[in-house]
């Protein structure tokens, strides 16, 4: 019979997460990826778009996309 | 809890040190590059900018000349020092006469400050007075001019980092060689495996860590080297090597442009962590394995 101590020493497996990322990933790769996304895609807009479509634009794209992948990659 | 308290307090200086000297630093950096700052200035205060120096980066031509430089630079270097440092590695794994002798020769640069391998190269690289113009117009005719010939001068500091930081790899590389198990090795030989599908089936999947780690080390410092090619170039003829490292040099130091300058370092920064990271998904990462039962669930 186990002691309660010895039960809870027992680490606890978790089921394997399945995001749409092709990598295995915790949730702190998840925000790294979100984050050098942002940059990216702000400097790319920068370059390229903002002369026609304002950055805020490129802000609200950007931080759905990093919540994206945070919480479904 | 005594455990964890006496863990925190061992790796205390640590983490005083890496704070002191690079988490905070990394946040100044960072806090700068979104302000227009001349310390120099009629007016030396910090102005709030938003992301203007940004703005300003993603059209300046220099800056991205000097990027394209850096980027090519840092491809051929390392790439050579990874495939020369591997290939002595394996000549090091064998015995042979004035092996000990060729081992210490061989390590030699790594223990020269790039600032000095930089004027060593300038004196070797001076047409009227370097060894390695002379040999090259003796034997091939060909006039060799740094200060000049912008192609010749990109190579120059290509061969010289090769020379200064192969040691390295070779070190590195055949510590993870000699460290590998025999049986695989043996056990490949007596199923008919030649020495191609050995080292491409065997030894390289083996070694792909250190080789991972190596190009990481390398790839980091090409990416900011400054010293050795301002001693030897300057960043000339015109800006053929001003490397970003030596761009960022000259807008903070002769500018004084602290601002656009930290701009710059953050975005190096940046494309530095992101080739890291790419190499390392695209070389070891633990895959996502979607098999029929998974994707039925």
């Amino acid at each position: 019979m186990e002691s309660p101590s010895e039960i809870a020493d027992v680490p606890v497996r978790k089921p394997a997460r399945h995001g749409f990322l092709p990598i295995v990933t915790n949730w702190f790769d998840r925000l790294f990826i979100g984050i050098y996304l942002f940059v990216a895609l702000e400097l790319f807009w920068m370059r390229f778009l903002e002369q026609s479509i304002p950055l805020a634009v490129c802000h609200v794209l950007a931080i759905a996309l990093g919540v994206l992948i945070v919480w479904k990659g | 809890m005594g455990s964890n308290r006496t863990g925190w307090l061992m790796l205390a200086p640590t983490l005083l040190i890496l704070g002191v000297f690079g988490i905070v630093p990394f946040f100044y950096v960072l806090y700068l590059s979104f302000h227009q700052w001349n310390p120099f200035a009629a007016n030396p205060n910090m102005i709030f900018i938003g992301a203007n120096n940004f703005r300003r980066l993603v059209f300046d031509g220099e800056f991205l000349t000097s990027l394209w430089f850096t980027l090519k630079f840092a491809f051929f270097a390392v790439v050579s020092e990874i495939i020369i440092g591997y290939m002595l590695a394996q000549m090091l794994t064998r015995d042979f006469y004035g092996k000990g002798f060729f081992r210490t020769i061989h390590t030699l640069p790594l223990i020269v400050a790039p600032i000095v391998v930089g004027s060593v190269w300038r004196l070797m690289t001076t047409p009227s007075i370097g060894i390695i113009p002379y040999y090259l117009n003796k034997w091939f005719g060909y006039q060799l001019n740094i200060g000049s010939d912008a192609t010749a001068a990109f190579i120059i500091t290509v061969i010289m980092d090769i020379w200064h930081w192969t040691p390295l790899v070779t070190l590195t590389l055949l510590a993870a060689i000699v460290s590998l198990p025999k049986d695989p090795f043996e056990q490949a030989q007596i199923d008919g495996a030649n020495r191609w599908q050995i080292f491409w089936h065997i030894t390289l999947p083996m070694i792909r860590p250190a080789i991972l780690a190596t190009v990481f080390i390398r790839l980091m410092d090409a990416l900011r080297t400054v010293d050795e090619v301002w001693m030897l170039t300057g960043g000339g003829p015109g800006a053929a090597t001003r490397f970003v490292g030596l761009h960022i040099w000259k807008i903070v130091f002769p500018k004084t442009d602290y601002g656009y300058g930290s701009a710059i370092s953050i975005i190096v920064l940046y494309l530095t962590l992101v080739m890291c990271w790419l190499l390392y998904v695209g070389l070891v990462a633990p895959r996502v394995r979607r098999s029929k039962v998974n994707a039925d669930a």
